[in-house]
């Protein structure tokens, strides 16, 4: 078996000017914006990588169908018992307001979409692409999170696609609370020595102490997240700077592999219809939605 | 037809396998501690018989469609397979004889640094076991599962001729 040899010195230096040129062009791709990047990987997928993609769909789904069925039998189960549960509650909160002369309470507005997680050769995946059903564009960055809980940040989108973060990226932070309101702290991702990723609450006063299996929830600050999603439960204290602060460890109410299907927070609804009601700070370019003003209310309230 | 041509199709259709194989069964692939890295070896695979211009061409494709495929990391993965494509062209023009054992060598090796290079490049810490054994293994599957299917094409090629 013969492979090539070297070639003429010339057809060297071209064949090094073209590897130079390509080099440099995954420069420029490495820093083009998240929706260059986006529009880039739409095109890829729905040509090329298409037949492979939906291969992968029809594996999935068949290898889960069953499973899947029978989750949502009991996610219905559990829906009609909630709803009647809650048969009298709204008239009792319409009755509440008007006796406290508030105005009616509005309804979060989420849409909803379907989740495909990134792949990466080694790891777990921080990326996700969502496809909205209803081809709504929601204004990013806008949180998702699934029935049960906190997923993640829609960090871009095109045409009712678009690309976002699990809680486990890197840069992912989210403003929290306890559920009376008492604590409030940013959460961030946190990878221990060994294990799964946590997360971990940082800053909380020195006095301030929670205890295991604490709920925190979204504070909605920030105008990313509405107020009130479940984000984890308090594991343990993880780390304490004497007399200032400490934090904890936190584990999620979900895990990315778990979600495919997101619920995708419409605050641009919200502040078109009332945008005198509650200020959010969307033009913060900030990766991180750390508190930076009063979040609109949402199912919470 | 003559045998280089004959080596080459066969050569050629082998790559193919490996780079559908790997975009169909990836899922599967990226859940498994350790697995041949299917794209890698193809791409050295044709590195073997193209110019290191087109094989550096042919790593950037690939590395796009990678980074489309994992959704993350896409300059990076051009860049990298960039370097893979041409490197292992060059490598080959300098250090090659055309020996079977070579053939081995060369995906391991390549497949090898190739696979530290990506691991450094993503947005997980692998960790120093993961990075040298991790992908060590990874590469020994690769040059075992690619030099064969390179010696299966020879052969046949060989056989049509």
């Amino acid at each position: 078996m013969r492979y090539l040899t070297v070639g003429r010195p010339e057809s060297q230096r071209r064949d090094l000017l073209i590897a130079v040129g390509l080099a440099f062009l995954s420069l420029f791709i490495a820093g083009m914006s998240p929706d260059s990047r986006l529009a880039i990987t739409r095109v890829v997928r729905s040509t090329v990588l298409a037949p492979f993609l939906g291969a992968h769909r029809v594996f999935a789904r068949s290898a889960e169908l069953s499973d899947l069925v029978a989750q949502l039998e009991m996610e219905r189960e559990r829906l009609a018992v909630e709803v009647l549960q809650s048969a009298n509650l709204e008239l009792e909160n319409r009755q509440l307001r008007i006796i406290a002369g508030l105005p009616d309470r509005r309804a979060a507005d989420f849409a909803v979409g379907e989740i495909t997680a990134g792949a990466p050769e080694t790891g777990v995946s921080h990326t996700f692409l969502f496809r909205t059903r209803s081809g709504i564009e929601p204004l990013t960055p806008a949180g998702i999170s699934t029935p049960q809980g906190l997923l993640g940040v829609l960090r871009t989108t095109d045409g009712g696609s678009g690309l976002g973060e699990f809680w486990t990226h890197p840069d992912f932070r989210v403003g929290v609370r306890t559920p009376d309101g008492s604590t409030t702290g940013i959460l961030r991702a946190y990878s221990p020595e060994a294990g799964e990723t946590l997360m971990l609450l940082d800053g909380i006063p020195f006095q301030t102490n929670l205890a295991a299996g604490t709920l925190l929830e979204t504070s909605g600050e920030g105008g990313v997240h509405p107020p009130g999603v479940p984000v984890g439960h308090v594991v343990r204290e993880e780390d304490s700077r004497s007399g200032w602060s400490h934090s904890y460890l936190v584990a999620p109410v979900v895990r990315p592999g778990q979600a495919r299907i997101g619920l995708v927070w419409l605050v641009r609804s919200l502040l078109e219809s009332d945008p005198g009601e509650g200020t959010v700070d969307r033009d913060d370019p900030a990766r991180d939605d750390s508190p930076t003003g009063t979040a609109p209310a949402g199912p919470g309230d | 037809m003559d045998v280089e041509r004959s080596a080459w199709a066969w050569s050629l259709a082998g790559i193919v396998a490996l780079l559908v194989m790997h975009f169909l069964l990836r899922p599967l692939l990226v859940q498994l501690p350790v697995a041949p890295n299917l794209l890698i070896g193809a791409l050295l695979l044709a590195t073997l018989r193209l110019r290191s211009g087109h094989a550096a061409a042919l790593g950037f494709g690939l590395g796009i469609l990678e980074a489309s495929m994992a959704l993350e990391g896409m300059g990076s993965y051009a860049l990298a397979l960039t370097a893979v494509g041409y490197l292992g062209a060059r490598s080959r023009d300098l250090l090659f004889a055309d020996a079977r054992f070579y053939v081995v060598a060369y995906l391991f090796v390549g497949t090898w640094l190739a696979e530290i290079v990506l691991l450094l490049l993503g947005t997980t810490s692998p960790g120093p076991v993961r990075l040298v054994a991790g992908s060590g293994l990874d590469a020994l599957l690769t040059a075992a599962l690619c030099g064969g299917l390179e010696a299966l094409t020879a052969s046949l090629a060989a056989r049509q001729v």
